[in-house]
């Protein structure tokens, strides 16, 4: 009885502990999208912070900085992989914290158990952990994704958080709950765009095709940071005319320039789509993003 | 052909109004030796655009286009300042510290919102294939009244004199020069404005010694470079920019190597003459030595002539290491097209048809995967059969490439 009552005593202490303990778990996460799926997973008991502002290329990034002291006292990582951060390999190596690199306990690629797209050649980044060959890193745009994404970053929660597990399980499942419920509208929203031909100014758009059933049918700049050829712009032209595109697909930091051009010469109407958080105002959190994605694009098909 | 003549006209008319007005600019900065005052006041406009941006005027609108030019302005008076400020530090110093200091600043600026970056590639990177007849009615009028306004002054241009009055002849100059070139890298972009501004005027240096026919030599020169670089990279599926820099570069390359053929006289190309085999010479011979040195390394000059005659490469292999060859060239294409066929299977399946489960995409991804490992396995062998037939023929054909070599050494009769 006395150990119960002390065993009790305990466990009370470790529950008050826990829950007293207010001090909310630090995590980075290279991108903004992850940052929201994180915050979605993590609700309240997580600070989150993202490196790479809104329309810079994470491609692109160089880390400042400030990234380094961002990282020092966090406990999760999160990054996209595939290629798509790499800078964060020497960021996270400088940062002197063993347990936020590759295979160490605050380390989380989230690509993890994603079915690559566009899977061509084989990776660039340091070999160790899962070798899948660089795909298309895109792949926070099928919503579908976000499931497998917050599964991985929930394990990865609990697992550095023990005593919080369940509560970011609760959070999981009720956001999840909400994605199901928004996917449905988008997707018809969007059943007037599928299958319609249409052009994107770089291939951001596999995973988003995949999933809203899209037909992506060229691209402006082929190989990202080259400009196209006029023969390229010629094929595209004539694609244009062949396939009727009515659309022309391009982010808020990619050239308006060669799609206004293609555009006033085929009457095509150009679309402003956000492939990350932020990219556009309305474009809030994940949820957002497919709103206002799924707006735009029904309202360039008009 | 139509489509390519549809595409091109507009670029063609447009790079033949840059090399209007640059050609002649080009001259100028030529005398004055301030070559790369272009990239500094263009990269000056943009910091100008970007600060515009940074308060609220959206992206070519007035308020930006004033910003760039009164930027652009103020740089003119400073560099007009500084021609005779010391006379201990050239100015092409200061133009490049203008120039740094103004790109790493318009950097800082961007840190505070990131889709500047965008608006400053707009002002640095126009693309020449995107040229619009709006545009080339815009620029058209503003170059003429420049040009005309700097050839009319030209005698005082050439000869300023100094104190206040020659530092508003200078000024006039730098403000007139920056302001042409804020609107025509807008069109063309940074490298190949660069381009029209000096390689014409070069050339036109190189051989005529009166402003009218160094001008008339520019203008055909770059007339005929643009033609050459569009034309080409229609035909090659490359960038235009970066080809009609290219063929720019080429065509200064060509006058270079044909000006003691055409102006030296016989002494000066029979020097040029022995130069060129000299050169060849001592490439024969480096190319044999390395060739017995690592016949299994990188052999730049086989390697290239091997790839401009398809059939050389195998004449040196014999029957079974020809095989093996063959039969590595079939696969590897063999893997490429299975891999390509499977690719367009997946993105076809992605709207039409019946959609593929996450299952089916990640074994597509295996098997894509695979075809790459396969294809570079059959690459590695080609290049394995290579090595090996050169390494067989070294003693052979290394002390051949340095016979030939010395054969074609100048030698002096004495």
């Amino acid at each position: 009885m006395k150990q119960l009552l002390y065993g009790g005593f305990l466990a009370a202490l470790v529950c008050a502990g826990a829950t007293e303990a207010q001090e909310p778990l630090r995590i980075v996460a290279t991108t903004a999208d992850l940052k929201s799926l994180a915050e979605a997973v993590g609700g309240r008991r997580v600070a989150v912070a993202s490196i790479v502002p809104p329309n810079v290329d994470a491609h692109e990034y160089q880390p400042k900085p400030q990234d380094l002291n961002r990282i020092r006292d966090a406990t999760l990582l999160l990054r996209v992989g595939v290629d798509y951060d790499l800078w964060l390999d020497k960021l996270a190596a400088r940062a002197k914290r063993p347990e936020l690199r590759r295979g160490g306990a605050g380390y989380v690629d989230c690509s993890f158990a994603i079915a690559l797209l566009d899977v061509r050649g084989s990776r660039v980044g340091p070999a160790g952990g899962h070798v899948h060959g660089s795909g298309n890193p895109h792949y926070w745009l099928d919503p579908s994704n976000a499931e497998i994404i917050t599964g991985v970053i929930l394990e990865a929660l609990a697992r550095n958080d023990p005593a919080n597990a369940k509560y970011y399980e609760g959070e999981r499942l009720r956001f999840l709950e909400r994605l199901s419920a928004k996917m449905r509208g988008w997707e018809q929203k969007l059943v007037p765009a599928q299958g319609k031909p249409m052009i994107a100014y770089h291939n951001n758009w596999a995973y988003y095709a995949r999933r809203f059933r899209l037909n992506f049918a060229g691209y402006i700049e082929p190989r990202p940071g080259i400009p196209p050829s006029p023969s390229h712009l010629a094929g595209l032209l004539k694609l244009m005319e062949s396939q009727q595109v009515k659309v022309i697909v391009r982010q808020p930091h990619e050239p308006a320039k060669i799609a206004e051009f293609l555009a006033g010469k085929t009457g095509a109407k150009a679309a402003l789509l956000a492939a990350s958080v932020g990219a556009v105002p309305q474009a809030k959190d994940y949820l957002s993003l497919f709103d206002y994605n799924a707006e735009a694009l029904a309202n360039a098909m008009k | 052909m139509t489509e390519a003549l549809n595409l091109l006209w507009l670029p063609f008319l447009a790079a033949l109004v840059l090399t209007g007005i640059h050609a002649y600019l080009g001259l100028q900065v030529l005398a004055r030796n301030i070559i790369f005052v272009d990239l500094a006041l263009a990269q000056i406009a943009a910091l100008g655009a970007t600060v515009a941006f940074m308060l609220g005027h959206p992206v070519s609108s007035a308020g930006s286009y004033a910003y760039s030019l009164i930027f652009t302005l103020a740089a003119a008076m400073l560099l007009a300042a500084t021609r005779t400020w010391s006379g201990r530090i050239p100015q092409e110093a200061l133009i490049g510290v203008l120039y740094v200091v103004a790109a790493a600043g318009a950097f800082l600026l961007v840190e505070k919102a990131p889709q500047g970056s965008e608006h400053i590639k707009q002002v640095l990177t126009g693309n020449i294939l995107t040229t619009g007849a709006e545009d080339l009615a815009a620029v058209i009028p503003l170059y003429i009244v420049i040009g005309l306004a700097l050839w009319a002054a030209r005698a005082r241009l050439a000869d300023p004199g100094g104190g206040w009055r020659g530092w508003a002849w200078d000024f006039f100059f730098y403000a007139c020069f920056g302001v042409v070139v804020t609107s025509s890298v807008a069109l063309a972009g940074v490298l190949l404005v660069f381009s029209f501004l000096i390689i014409p005027a070069a050339v036109g240096v190189l051989y005529a010694k009166g402003v009218g026919r160094q001008l008339a030599i520019g203008w055909a020169v770059g007339a005929a470079a643009s033609l050459a670089g569009l034309v080409l990279s229609y035909a090659w599926d490359f960038p235009s920019g970066s080809t009609m820099v290219c063929v720019f570069g080429a065509t200064l390359a060509l006058a270079g190597l044909a000006w003691p053929i055409v102006r030296g006289g016989r002494r000066k190309f029979d020097r040029a003459a022995r130069a060129v085999r000299a050169g060849a010479a001592a490439l024969l011979v480096l190319s044999g030595t390395w060739l017995m040195i690592a016949p299994r390394a990188d052999q730049p000059l086989l390697d290239s002539v091997e790839y401009a005659v398809p059939g050389l490469g195998v004449s040196y292999m014999n029957e079974s290491e020809i095989e093996v060859y063959r039969d590595a060239d079939h696969y590897a294409k063999r893997y490429q097209r299975e891999a390509e066929r499977l690719n367009e299977k997946e993105v076809r399946s992605r709207w039409q048809g019946e959609a593929l489960d996450d299952q089916q995409v990640r074994r597509i991804s295996s098997f894509l995967q695979s075809y790459n490992e396969m294809r570079k396995g059959e690459e590695f062998v080609k290049r394995e059969v290579r090595a090996r037939a050169r390494a067989r023929i070294r003693w052979l054909a290394g002390p051949v490439l340095i016979l030939v070599g010395l054969l074609l050494l100048p030698w002096r009769r004495r």
